[in-house]
């Protein structure tokens, strides 16, 4: 019995896992950079750009390891917002500017890198 | 502003599946889509040349009587003040962190699956539209059958996977308020017999419900039965084909939608992004009916009977479940916590959603067992049935058909988790 419990135990601990750290870790979120592209090494990259409604290169996956940086350099022919789903970032786009926003890639799953107002998803960010 | 912005956002973000969530799931392993697919082939194999040869599901006749009678009046007083704390919320509440949507697409679409799973036709037991007096003006036209349902399933899902911004307010609140027109006004004309087959949600609950242990006889009786039993007392009706092709091409089409291929076609089609979506969405259920009206027809026809295709929609009911499991089991997880944070107002407190409940494996493990069981509960249903219909000489080879639009279905299920 007593180690039936302990055995439920542990499966609930399992199970619960460790916390989500994101808003805890004060330097690993919301680190938007507006600066050229520039490959650092190691890091999952993607350039991206918008012009006339229509994404080059077209919407594909970007792959990602769990724990590897993510950025995404972004040109948009019009004045926009980016948006990275379940990571929340966001960047101000502006005309011809190119934006990158990087982060550090911790949760696992599939997350649009959309724009706000003309609502296109520019690429998904695949981290396993 | 920037908040301001993320909110107008979060609302355009129409392209990602589900209505409401931030986050799709990984394509399975290749090993597990292997793995799923060889499952299925032995079991619909085996199952053709082990089962049992005299029909032994006996429906509405089975199970073991439970003396409960559950009184409903105070559950469907409690599901109308959500109803409609949801609409204030919806009409209220800014849509930034709104709880609206997330009640809707999460905790009542997709939890009435495992509720109704449970605890069998739930939505039947609470629906606040019963409480409406059973004063027939007219009795319901038979030919309408689940008709009014498989389109209300239709618009719904349309809703949720093709509208231009299917978690807005607005949105939610136009869909909620036609629901519930239609719905008062069947049950004013018709009476309750009306939301037993045309209440969308009513019927996606009961169809669920059928395979639940709980389950309750046509004649109001609840028993515990088997779920094959329970899915043998699903009783054929028009539409019924219909409806169940809707769970399982709409599900298709969530499957389907995330893929980069299907997003690049919908951000580059001169129809639109709704345009395309729609004729996306109307495709994979179209295609679900019509594998299943051919496969059937051949069915007919090795095995020398008539009129068989809705007697067979019953044992879609798994297959479908096994598909809404495998697409919806990641979203009920997460954004289920983020449905009861903020409609609890947790967030204010710094409660947030803890994203690592379930890992990747588990996701894609749960996945493939819920396709997989789904398709063997598919095989043996239709099995049962096979051997009552058809002459006992042709019902072997008459299964064959059956077999392969099942293994259809699956191994189309399995692909979608894979690739897309």
């Amino acid at each position: 019995m007593r180690r039936l419990i302990r055995v439920a135990a542990v499966v609930l601990v399992a199970g619960c896992g460790p916390l989500s750290q994101t808003h805890h870790n004060p330097g690993n979120s919301h680190e938007v950079a507006t600066v050229p592209p520039g490959g650092r090494a190691g890091e999952a990259r993607a350039d991206i750009s918008v012009r006339a409604g229509r994404v080059s290169p077209p919407s594909g996956w970007l792959e990602a390891r769990r724990g590897q940086t993510v950025a995404v350099t972004v040109t948009s022919d019009v004045a926009d917002e980016l948006h990275v789903h379940g990571y929340d970032r966001t960047a101000e786009l502006r005309p011809g500017q190119p934006v990158t926003v990087r982060f550090r890639a911790d949760l696992t799953g599939v997350f649009e890198v959309e724009t706000h107002r003309s609502g296109l998803v520019l690429t998904q960010v695949a981290v396993r | 502003m920037s908040g301001l912005v993320l909110l107008q956002g979060e609302m355009a973000a129409g392209v990602l599946a589900h209505g409401v969530g931030e986050r799709g799931d990984l394509p399975i392993p290749l090993f597990y889509a292997y793995a799923g697919a060889v499952a299925a082939l032995v079991v619909s194999f085996l199952a053709l040349g082990l089962l049992w040869a005299d029909s032994r599901f006996s429906g509405d006749r089975a199970g073991r009587v439970i003396r409960v009678r559950p009184s409903a009046r105070p559950a469907r007083v409690a599901a109308l003040l959500a109803a409609l704390y949801t609409a204030g919320r919806l009409l209220l509440s800014p849509a930034e962190g709104n709880a609206g949507p997330y009640l809707v697409y999460v905790l009542f679409w997709v939890g009435l699956v495992p509720a109704s799973l449970l605890f069998g036709p739930v939505w039947r037991t609470v629906s606040p539209f019963r409480l409406l007096p059973d004063r027939p003006r007219r009795p319901l036209p038979a030919r309408l059958g689940y008709w009014p349902a498989a389109a209300g399933l239709l618009a719904f899902t349309w809703t949720e996977l093709v509208a231009p911004e299917p978690a807005a307010p607005p949105t939610l609140l136009a869909f909620g308020a036609v629901y519930a027109a239609a719905q008062v006004a069947g049950t004013l004309t018709y009476g309750h017999a009306w939301l037993e087959r045309g209440d969308p949600f009513e019927v996606y609950s009961t169809l669920i419900g059928h395979l639940s242990p709980l389950g309750r006889r046509e004649d109001g009786t609840r028993v515990l039965r088997g779920p094959f039993d329970g899915l043998d007392a699903v009783r054929p009706a028009p539409g019924l084909v219909a409806a169940v092709c809707v769970l399982l091409g709409g599900t298709g089409y969530d499957g389907f939608s995330g893929a980069p291929v299907w997003v690049d076609a919908l951000q580059a089609s001169p129809l639109g992004r709704t345009g395309l979506g729609t004729v996306g969405l109307l495709a994979a259920v179209a295609g679900v009916a019509l594998l299943y009206a051919a496969c059937l027809g051949v069915a007919g026809l090795v095995g020398g009977t008539r009129g068989l295709a809705p007697r067979f929609a019953h044992s879609l009911v798994p297959i479908a479940l096994g598909y809404l499991v495998a697409h919806y089991f990641s979203l009920l997880v997460f954004e289920g916590q983020r449905a009861v944070i903020l409609a609890l107002g947790l967030d204010r407190l710094g409660v947030e959603v803890n994203r690592d409940v379930v890992g990747p494996g588990t996701i894609a493990t749960v996945q493939v067992v819920a396709i997989v069981a789904g398709h063997v509960a598919g095989v043996v249903a239709a099995h049962d049935r096979s051997v009552r219909l058809l002459p006992p000489g042709r019902a072997v080879a008459g299964q064959i058909p059956l077999f392969v639009l099942m293994l259809c279905y699956t191994l189309g299920g399995l692909t979608l988790l894979f690739a897309a």
